[in-house]
C-alpha cells in the first residue's frame, strides 16, 4: 500500500483517498477547528471526501482538476497537497 | 426585492382568502434551478453554465391550478453551513422566512454529491420535493434510478425534470401542491446518525427545552440541535448562547470517542447517508469512456495552449461582432440620418414648430440619440457571444487557465468570472464579485472590473476604427479589450503589493460539463442584457442629449458652438488633453459628457459636429420613396452581413470593398483626428473614470464611496498617463501621420 499526496499523482493516474487535511501547515496539515474562517470552503462539501476514488485530469499548472465521481473539481495545489491518497 | 414576514406552515391550508404557497427552490450549483423557474414561471432570470450564476435570492410568482405560488430561486450552495456568502443567503432564508415548501433540484447525473444537501435541507423540518433535473443527460449516460426508493426512504415526492426541454414540470407541480396541501404527511424522514450523536442530540434537547424554551418557537428543533452539536458559531451567536451554556459532559464523552472536530463527524455520517442512498437508487453502468467534455478539457487547459486559446477564441468574438454587426449599425445611421431627419423637419415644419425646436429635434435628440442607437447592433452582438461562453461552460475554464496569471495580482482564477462578466456591462460584474469568499478579493476584483471594456465603450471604438482602420476593425478593438485585461493584472499586482498586502485564500471551482446553449435561450438572455442599453438609450442618452443640446446652444443665440458652454467647458479641458493628441474643445467636452454614460461620447459627438440645418440639402423624395428605400436597403444589410460572416473565415472577401462615407461624422472627425491621436483617444475612453452606474453599485456593494474614490482617481491617472505614451510614443517611432 503506497501513500502520496494527491497532487503528485499525474494526469490518468487514479487513486483513493486517505485523509483530507485542510487545516494551515502550522498546525501539522490537520483539522483544526479555529482555523476555519467564513469564506473557507470545505473540499468535503463538494465530493472530496475519504475513501472516494479520484482520477487526475490535469496537472500542469498551479491548480490541478480531479474528478470525483461525476464532477470536475479544480483546486489549488496547497490543498492537493494535503490530501493524501493510496493506489 | 420585497421580504415577506416569517410565518408557519401551517397557516398555508387554513387561511381563508390563500396567499400564494411560498416554495424555495434549493440545490448545489448550476444544476439548473433558475433554468427550471425560468420554464415553470416564464421568468428571464440568468442562467449560465458554471456554478455561481444566482447570487442573490429572486423570486418569480405564477399559478398553478388555481393555486398561486411563488418560487424563491436561492443561490446554489454545496451545504448549509454558514460559511460562504451563498451558504448564509439560502440558509437564512430557509430558517428564518420559513417557505411552506422546498424543491430540492438535483443534478441527477451527479447524485451522491447533491444527497448531501437533500438531507441538510430535510433536516429543516419542512416538507420537501425533489426535481431530479438533467434527467436527459442521466438517461443519455445510460443511468437508471429506482425513484419509488428514494421516496420511500427519504419520505420526500420526487419527479424527473429536464428543465432545459421543459419536461416534467406540471407533474412537478402536481406533485408540490399535493404536498403542500398535507404538510404533515409528508414529513421528511429523520435520518439517524448513529447511537453516540443521537443520544448526544436528546440531551441537548432536554436541556434546551428548560432553559431557553423560547429558542424553539424560533427555529425548526432537529436542526437547531444538529447545528449547535456540530459547533455552529454563527448561529450560537446569533441566539444569544454564551459558549459555556451547553453542558460539556454532552460534547465530552462524543469527543473522546470520535475525536475533536464534531462538525467533520456529522458531515461523515451524513455524507455516508447521502452515499448509502445513492448506491441503493442509481444504477450506472460500470464502464469508464472518456467523455466529451474531458477530450475537450485537455486541449482548452493544456499548459501551453490554454491562454493563446482563450486570446484567440476573444478574438473571434470581436471578428465575429463587428463584422455581422456593421451593416446594420450603417443601415441604422441612413435612416436616422436620412429619411428620420427629413421627415422630422418637414412634420415639424407643417405644424409651424419655431426653428429652435427643429435643431433641437435634429441635431440634439435625433444625432444624440440616433448615434447611439446605431450600435445597438453590436452592443447585441457582443452579448450575443457572451451569452454564449456563458451558456457553454467556456467560462470556468477561462477561470481556470488565467488562475496563473492572477495569482501575480494576488487573486485567484475566480476573479475572472466577474472581470469577464464586465465586457457585458461592468454593473453585474461588480454584483458578481460576491461569489468570491474573501473580503478582499470582492474589493481588489471590483477595483479592477472597470478595466474591462464594456459594451457601452464599444460605440466610440466602433465609430473611430470604422473612420480610421476600416481594413481590420475587428483586430484593433480587439486589441482595446487585451490592453484592459493586460492593465488589470499590471493595476493587480500595484495593489497587491500597496493596499491589499496577503495571500490569495485557496481556489476550489467546479468545473461544469460542456452544453450546447439552445438557440432560443441564447437570443432570450442576450435580449435581457442588451435591453438596458436599449432603454438607457430612450431615457437616460436621451435626456442628456436634450440637456448637451441645450449646452450647446446657450448661451441663447451663440454663433460658434465653440462660445457655447459646453464648449467654454470642453476649451478650458482641452490643454490638459493636448499631450495625448486630442486637445480639441469638441473631444474634451465629448469627453466630460460621457462620464455620465460612456455611450454619450459619440451622441455628444454626433451633436457638436452636426451639419447646421439647410447643409445637407437632399433631393426631396416622398414618404413613399423613402420607406421602400429603408426596406431594400435593410435587405442589403442582411445580405452583407452574411457575406461578412463567409469572409471572416477567410473563404471570400466579397464585403471587401468599402463604400463612400456618408455620415458628415466620421469625415469631420477624419479631419480632425490621425490614426494615432483616434487610438489614443479610444486607450482614454477606455480607462478614465468608471460611469455613474458603476459608481452606484461599488457604493451599493461596499457601503461607501471609498473604494469607488480609489477607482475614479487611479483610472484618471491611467487613462491620462496611457494615452500620453500611445500617443507621445507612436510619434516617436515616426507613426503620427
Ligand atoms: N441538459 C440539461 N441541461 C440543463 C437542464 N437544466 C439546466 N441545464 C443547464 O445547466 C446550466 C445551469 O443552469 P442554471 O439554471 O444557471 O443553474 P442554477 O442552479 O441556477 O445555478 P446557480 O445559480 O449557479 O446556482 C445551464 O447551462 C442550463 O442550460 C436540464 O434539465 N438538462
Ligand atoms: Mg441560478
Amino acid at each position: 500500500m503506497q501513500m502520496m499526496p494527491l497532487g503528485l499523482m499525474g494526469p490518468g493516474e487514479r487513486g483513493e483517498i486517505v485523509e483530507v487535511g485542510q487545516g494551515t501547515p502550522e498546525c501539522g496539515g490537520c483539522r483544526c477547528k479555529e482555523e476555519r474562517k467564513p469564506g473557507d470552503v470545505r473540499v468535503e462539501d463538494m465530493g472530496l471526501r475519504v475513501g472516494k476514488q479520484v482520477e487526475m485530469l490535469n496537472n500542469s499548472s498551479n491548480l490541478v482538476l480531479l474528478k470525483v465521481d461525476e464532477s470536475r473539481i479544480a483546486i489549488d495545489r496547497g490543498v492537493a497537497m494535503k490530501i493524501k491518497i493510496r493506489r | 426585492m420585497t421580504e415577506q414576514t416569517p410565518h408557519t406552515a401551517n397557516d398555508a391550508v387554513s387561511s381563508a382568502a390563500p396567499r400564494p404557497l411560498v416554495v424555495a427552490v434549493a440545490g448545489n450549483p448550476n444544476v439548473g434551478k433558475s433554468t427550471l423557474i425560468n420554464a415553470i414561471a416564464g421568468t428571464r432570470l440568468q442562467v449560465g453554465n458554471w456554478p455561481g450564476v444566482t447570487v442573490e435570492k429572486k423570486e418569480a410568482l405564477f399559478e398553478h391550478n388555481g393555486r398561486k405560488i411563488r418560487l424563491v430561486d436561492l443561490p446554489g450552495t454545496y451545504s448549509l453551513s454558514p460559511y460562504t456568502q451563498e451558504e448564509i443567503i439560502a440558509r437564512d432564508y430557509l430558517v428564518k422566512l420559513r417557505p411552506d415548501l422546498i424543491v430540492n433540484v438535483v443534478d441527477a447525473t451527479n447524485l451522491e454529491r447533491n444527497l448531501y444537501l437533500t438531507v441538510q435541507l430535510m433536516e429543516l423540518g419542512i416538507p420537501v420535493v425533489m426535481a431530479l433535473n438533467i434527467y436527459d443527460e442521466a438517461e443519455a449516460k445510460g443511468y437508471r434510478f429506482n425513484l419509488h426508493g428514494i421516496e420511500t426512504m427519504l419520505g420526500v415526492g420526487v419527479v424527473p425534470t429536464s428543465a432545459t426541454r421543459r419536461s416534467g414540470l406540471t407533474e412537478l407541480l402536481d406533485k408540490v401542491l399535493e404536498t403542500a396541501a398535507q404538510p404533515a404527511d409528508h414529513a421528511p424522514r429523520i435520518l439517524n446518525y448513529g447511537d453516540d450523536v443521537e443520544t448526544a442530540v436528546a440531551l441537548l434537547g432536554d436541556t434546551l427545552r428548560r432553559e431557553h424554551p423560547a429558542l424553539f418557537a424560533l427555529y425548526p428543533e432537529r436542526w437547531l440541535l444538529l447545528r449547535l452539536m456540530e459547533g455552529d458559531e454563527r448561529l450560537r451567536q446569533e441566539i444569544n448562547l454564551a459558549q459555556d451554556a451547553l453542558p460539556e459532559e454532552i460534547f465530552h464523552h462524543l469527543r473522546r470517542g470520535h475525536g475533536e472536530d464534531l462538525e467533520a463527524l456529522m458531515a461523515d455520517a451524513r455524507y455516508s447517508q447521502a452515499a448509502g442512498l445513492a448506491r441503493e437508487v442509481l444504477f450506472k453502468k460500470e464502464e469508464r469512456r472518456v467523455e466529451m467534455t474531458e477530450r475537450i478539457d485537455r486541449v482548452v487547459l493544456n499548459r501551453f495552449l490554454g491562454i493563446p486559446i482563450f486570446l484567440a477564441a476573444m478574438w473571434l468574438v470581436f471578428k465575429l461582432t463587428f463584422d455581422l454587426s456593421k451593416p446594420f449599425g450603417d443601415w441604422i445611421n441612413d435612416m436616422a440620418g436620412g429619411p428620420f431627419k427629413h421627415w422630422t423637419t418637414v412634420l415639424l415644419g407643417l405644424v409651424g414648430a419655431p426653428d429652435w425646436t427643429v435643431s433641437l429635434a435634429t441635431e440634439g435628440v435625433i444625432s444624440g440619440v440616433g448615434f447611439v442607437l446605431v450600435f445597438v447592433p453590436v452592443i447585441f452582438m457582443m452579448m450575443f457571444f457572451i451569452t454564449f461562453l456563458e451558456g457553454s461552460g467556456y467560462m470556468a475554464r477561462a477561470a481556470f487557465v488565467m488562475d496563473r496569471a492572477m495569482h501575480a495580482m494576488g487573486l485567484h482564477g475566480k476573479s475572472f468570472i466577474p472581470l469577464l462578466l464586465g465586457f457585458g456591462c461592468n454593473v453585474p460584474g461588480i454584483y458578481a464579485t460576491r461569489t468570491l469568499e474573501n473580503p478582499r478579493d470582492k474589493v481588489l476584483t471590483a477595483l479592477l472590473i472597470p478595466l474591462m471594456s464594456c459594451g457601452a465603450r464599444l460605440p466610440v471604438y466602433v465609430l473611430f476604427v470604422g473612420a480610421f482602420f476600416p481594413n481590420n476593425p475587428g483586430t484593433v478593438i480587439w486589441s482595446l479589450y487585451v490592453l484592459g485585461i493586460a492593465l488589470a493584472i499590471v493595476m493587480g499586482v500595484f495593489f497587491k503589493r500597496t493596499l491589499f498586502r496577503g495571500e490569495a485564500p485557496m481556489f476550489i471551482m467546479e468545473l461544469p460539463p460542456y452544453r450546447m446553449p439552445s438557440f432560443t435561450s441564447l437570443c432570450l438572455h442576450t435580449w435581457e442584457k442588451g435591453k438596458h442599453f436599449l432603454i438607457k438609450a430612450g431615457t437616460y442618452i436621451l435626456a442628456v442629449s436634450i440637456f448637451v443640446w441645450f449646452l450647446l446652444n446657450l448661451p441663447w443665440g451663440v454663433e460658434h458652438k465653440k462660445d457655447s458652454y459646453l464648449g467654454q467647458a470642453g476649451q478650458v479641458m482641452a490643454p490638459v488633453l493636448s499631450p495625448l493628441g486630442f486637445g480639441t474643445w469638441q473631444a474634451a467636452s465629448s469627453l466630460i459628457t460621457g462620464v455620465i454614460a460612456k455611450e454619450i461620447v459619440v451622441g455628444t459627438m454626433g451633436e457638436i459636429y452636426a451639419p447646421k440645418k439647410g447643409e445637407q440639402k437632399k433631393p426631396e423624395a416622398s414618404f413613399g420613396e423613402d420607406l421602400q428605400e429603408i426596406a431594400v436597403s435593410f435587405g442589403k444589410a442582411v445580405k452583407e452581413s452574411a457575406s461578412n460572416v463567409v469572409s471572416t473565415f477567410g473563404v471570400s472577401s466579397l464585403a471587401a470593398d468599402e463604400k463612400e462615407d456618408r455620415g458628415p461624422l466620421k469625415a469631420t472627425i477624419q479631419q480632425t483626428f490621425t490614426p494615432l491621436s483616434a487610438y489614443a483617444f479610444m486607450v482614454f475612453v477606455l480607462l478614465y473614470m468608471p460611469c455613474v452606474v458603476v459608481a452606484i453599485a461599488m457604493r451599493q456593494e461596499f457601503g461607501s464611496w471609498k473604494w469607488f474614490g480609489v477607482a475614479f482617481a487611479y483610472q484618471s491617472a491611467l487613462a491620462w498617463g496611457m494615452a500620453m505614451i500611445v500617443y507621445q510614443g507612436g510619434q516617436l517611432l515616426g507613426w503620427g501621420v
